[in-house]
């Protein structure tokens, strides 16, 4: 049997995935990109070719930079914040004996739920429970202005943004969890290692793997944050919490509706997390190769 | 010793129920006012329902077109999550064990354009569905949920092939199978634990997407259950209660789903962890 | 077989010919022909109405098939109002359009411009709505959709505290302020904020703006349309606007327009910036609750003093509708003669056409009385990025991010921004 070329056999295998992804995410996006060099407003027929001025007014777009600052802001607290509680939950679910599929099912299932939904649920508590329970539970400390108060707000934004995604980073660091062998935990048990330790220098190497997943899947998906702020701020009061992807939508679709300016606006914010992530993905995988 | 056990699970498990009772915080209160009329809700959020109250489920059972929704929704994530599966752990396998520069290069392709901000592709997208006359199509939709899914799953695969050892491809090589036998009788069932995750997290990412659909289906035979929810949020702004019943309604299929599925979830890891 | 078909369609149209001359009730069997089919798209915004309009369509239906010997289809769609923009946009914008569709009146500029707007001057609809109306749905003398939701709106009040305590509705400023401190000696709080959603605190800014340019400066937006004018000549707004935030419930931030209507139907405050289509929530939450209109005052001319009147929803007629005939019919059958008050009247919408005989609700009357008197003008049009944008900003001011002055120079900003 004559041997295939590699990447002839590659692409047989790639081909149907490559022709999906290209025909239903490239293409839309090489046609957002040129889009963004037009001064089309999503509503009239006919559209100027207008070259990079959309791109010169992005510079001097304040409004815009501010969304990029709180976007990012929200991002490192959320990497961190989310991250660190999903690692925490699964390493304190994996160390019980009883009840481990029952907290699990539980934790993972704000996942399940939609954010627009949960989002929305999160609002009937925020503006009505807690105000009962500041009110006649006399937890005082509850009575803040938790959508009006940009800081808040944000503590806000990061509780529900945590509560809808901890559950699904818990899930891939249990499965790595319990892919460390019993037999290495023993040992270092052995040693006379403490949980501490043996958490440290022996499971955090092995899973670190599903370190590098979870915080590419967070700072992606934080990046794009839009449901969770849409559904409890809706970016208010103001500006005050409003992130890049809400402040692209309101471009594209409310106010004069400049959809040209707008793609020009996601191109930038694409290029911005792509450096980022490519940053990241060194930083990483030059850890993994260390470890 | 033990002693120190003992007080060291009693925090643990102290810490879990807090945590548990925050999780279901948000659905708890959605349960409980869901029962009541909304008078009663707008008195004392946190009582109990005076009684249980049905009316609201009943009306909004109706108004969703539950029954059809439901198919609808369970037709396009299993025709989408399969499609996604099959075709991202092909490409993710033959990806993993090509060392080549066009591997590096599809690969970083797939990853960057998880990058790729929805409302930028959105329009373009739409336009895309009308050249090729899938609008209304379940089956078109779940094409495009592939596409858009692909490179995630593909991520994933990636990664956790590097993590299963090749001798096994090769003996069966040497056994005489060709590189699609391989793949579907050694490769693929050792890719289960990953697998279970992957349609997992899509299955939900599909059933809770709601603004794809609503562009790409207008025909309220094929509406999905969250669709069906959103025209009555339309309908019912003011009226919480029933609201809130609607969203327990849209919710519930998922949550028996993954009740279910919890057991699957826990054989398929602890599989992946003996062989592996 | 075709010969033998054509003859027992003779003979049984003779037949019935005859039926006829006895029976008039089957004439409508009597049709000859096999009823046309045809469809029609139509997408509106008005969700809360789902119900009523089905029903309504079901009767255009009906009456097509009766009148016109079409078998119609009509496929409604209303998107939550939150999508609805963007799903009709790409619609619009990918050759997929609706034959009928939904806007409000404040883009009918914009959308006229990019052609997706049918004139329809002719119809015999446009004889049957009333001068005021017709006025917020036409451009250049051409009418370009047919009303549905239109209001002439300002302050709500609640009428029995007003009542117990002797108060009359404000024409001035400083009235307004006289009525803020009687209440607030009697323990009650002025004005009702919910502050949550940006459109409910532009809409002091709508009333505001309305008055004070309708009777101070009545150039102003066309000097703004031309980067000659500032929101500087319009520092009055903060007078009315000051005194509301002042004295208004606490915590208006988490306050939703939704929840805001309900708090202040059960006597939460004395008052309520907000339109007339939030009586429905109102009446719910409290049947009992006897509402009342004023219009804002702005300063101490009352010539600045007048209600807002406004059209909310709108419905166009798309010029490249594959049926045109019928969304023509529809359109006309929204105004019809006979069924068109009783729908009006189901989603409680203001009358505003001769079809529509109904007794209007009191606080509509309200309102009403104030146009009558000559005191109502004309919903400004502004660029709906600065309508969006005063809203941000008033929640800015609000929680005190921002001051006065910079409100000003922002809009002047964004207004000059918007005119590019």
């Amino acid at each position: 049997m004559k041997k295939l070329n590699p990447n002839v056999s590659l692409m047989l295998f790639a081909a149907p995935a490559l022709i999906v992804y290209g025909l239903f995410k490239l293409l839309p996006a090489v046609l957002g990109l040129f889009y963004s060099t037009t001064d089309w407003n999503g509503l009239n027929k006919t559209y100027n070719f207008i070259g990079v001025s959309n791109f010169i007014e992005i510079i001097g777009d304040q409004y815009f930079w501010n969304s990029v600052l709180f976007t990012l802001k929200y991002v490192i607290v959320m990497v961190i914040v989310a991250n660190v509680i999903a690692l925490f939950l699964a390493t304190m679910i994996e160390s019980i004996n009883r009840g481990k599929g029952l907290f699990r099912t539980v934790f993972y299932m704000p996942n399940m739920i939609s954010m627009i939904i949960g989002g929305y649920m999160w609002m009937f508590i925020v503006t009505k429970v807690l105000y009962y329970m500041a009110d006649n539970w006399g937890l005082t400390f509850l009575d803040q202005s938790w959508i009006g108060d940009p800081r808040y707000a944000f503590i806000a934004i990061i509780v529900v943004a945590s509560w809808g995604s901890v559950g699904y980073l818990m899930i891939i660091y249990m499965a790595a969890l319990q892919g460390v062998p019993t037999s290495l935990k023993e040992a270092a048990y052995l040693d006379g290692a403490s949980g501490w330790q043996t958490f440290w220098a022996v499971i955090l190497p092995m899973i670190r793997h599903a370190v590098t997943i979870c915080v590419f899947w967070t700072l992606n998906s934080s990046f794009q944050v839009f449901d969770v702020i849409y559904s409890l701020t809706g970016g208010g009061p103001g500006r005050a919490t409003q992130s890049t992807a809400l402040n692209i939508y309101e471009e594209a679709f409310k106010g004069n509706i400049r959809y040209g300016y707008a793609t020009a606006k996601s191109t930038v914010l694409f290029v911005i997390v792509l450096i980022i992530t490519i940053i990241q993905l060194r930083i990483m995988s030059k850890k993994e190769q260390e470890a | 010793m033990r002693k120190k056990k003992i007080i060291f699970n009693i925090f643990v498990y102290t810490f879990l129920c807090i945590a548990a009772i925050f999780c279901l915080l948000p659905l708890w209160m959605a349960l409980v006012n869901s029962f009541k009329t909304n008078g009663e809700m707008l008195t004392n959020v946190m009582s109990w329902p005076s009684r249980l109250r049905f009316e609201n489920y009943v009306r909004t059972f109706d108004k969703m077109n539950y029954m059809r929704s439901l198919f609808n929704t369970i037709f396009l994530s299993t025709l989408s999550v399969s499609v996604m599966v099959v075709f991202s752990a092909l490409a993710g396998w033959k990806l993993c064990r090509t060392k080549t520069k066009l591997s590096s290069f599809i690969l970083a392709l797939f990853i960057f354009s998880m990058l790729i901000p929805f409302s930028s592709i959105m329009i373009p997208l739409y336009k895309l569905v009308l050249i090729l006359k899938i609008k209304n199509s379940l089956i078109g939709l779940s094409f495009i949920y592939a596409g858009m899914g692909v490179s995630m799953a593909i991520f994933l695969y990636h990664g956790f092939v590097k993590s299963i050892p090749i001798e096994l491809e090769e003996a069966a090589a040497i056994d005489g199978c060709n590189a699609f036998q391989t793949f579907f009788y050694v490769v693929f069932p050792m890719l289960k634990p990953i697998t279970v995750t992957i349609v997992i997290t899509n299955i939900l990412w599909i059933w809770n997407d709601f603004l794809l659909p609503l562009i790409i289906i207008s025909d309220n035979k094929k509406y999905t259950l969250l669709l069906s929810t959103n025209t009555l949020f339309g309908q019912y702004s003011s009226d919480w209660t029933a609201i809130l019943s609607a969203l327990i309604l849209a919710a519930l299929p998922v949550i028996v789903f993954y009740s279910i599925f919890q057991k699957n979830i826990l054989k398929g890891i602890s599989d992946g962890a003996l062989k592996g | 077989m075709k010969k033998f078909l054509a003859l027992s369609l003779v003979i049984c149209m003779v037949f019935l010919t005859v039926a006829c001359a006895k029976e008039p009730v089957a004439e409508a069997i009597a049709t000859p022909e096999q009823p046309r089919e045809a469809e029609l798209n139509i997408m509106m915004s008005i969700p809360q109405f789902m119900d009523q309009w089905d029903t309504y369509v079901q009767q255009f239906e009906a009456k097509m098939l009766a009148e016109e010997n079409i078998k119609v289809k009509v496929n409604l769609e209303m998107p939550s109002s939150d999508q609805y923009e963007s799903v009709l946009q790409a619609r619009l914008t990918s050759d997929d359009a609706p034959d009928l569709f939904t806007l409000h009146s404040n883009n009918i500029g914009t959308y006229n411009k990019a052609g997706y707007l049918t004139d329809l001057s002719n119809e015999p609809l446009a004889a049957k709505i009333y001068e005021n109306v017709k006025a917020t749905v036409s451009v250049d003398g051409k009418l370009l959709g047919v009303p549905i939701e239109s209001q002439a709106w300002g302050v709500l009040y609640n009428k029995d505290i007003f009542e117990k305590l002797d108060l009359e509705a404000p024409k001035t400023l400083s009235e307004l302020k006289n009525i803020v401190n009687i209440l607030k000696e009697n323990d009650y709080t002025p004005f009702m904020l919910a502050y949550q959603e940006q459109w409910v605190p532009q809409l002091m800014t709508a009333l505001t703006l309305g008055g004070k340019v309708s009777g101070d400066v009545p150039d102003w937006v066309d000097r703004m349309n031309n980067n000659e004018g500032s929101y500087s000549e319009v520092s009055d707004i903060f007078g009315p606007i000051d005194l509301i935030m002042e004295n208004g419930t606490i915590r208006a931030m988490e306050v939703g327009s939704e929840a805001g209507a309900a708090d202040f139907a059960n006597g939460k405050a004395a008052m309520f910036v907000q339109g007339t289509w939030a009586s429905g929530t109102i009446m719910a939450t409290n049947p009992d609750m006897k509402l009342g209109v004023f219009a804002l005052p702005v300063n101490e001319n009352e010539d600045c003093t007048s209600v807002n009147l406004s059209t909310s929803t709108t419905l166009a007629v798309h010029p490249d509708a594959k049926e045109m005939e019928l969304a023509r019919m529809f359109a006309n059958y929204v105004l019809d003669d006979q069924d068109s008050a009783a729908l009006f009247q189901a989603c409680s919408f203001n009358p505003l056409a001769t079809s529509h005989t109904y007794q209007p609700a009191s606080w509509v009357a309200d309102a009403s009385s104030f146009v009558a008197a000559g005191k109502s003008y004309k919903d400004l049009v502004l660029p709906s990025a600065v309508t969006d944008e005063q809203g941000k900003l008033l929640q800015e001011y609000y929680v005190k991010t921002i001051t006065k002055e910079d409100f000003i120079t922002r809009m002047d900003e964004v207004y000059k921004n918007s005119n590019k």
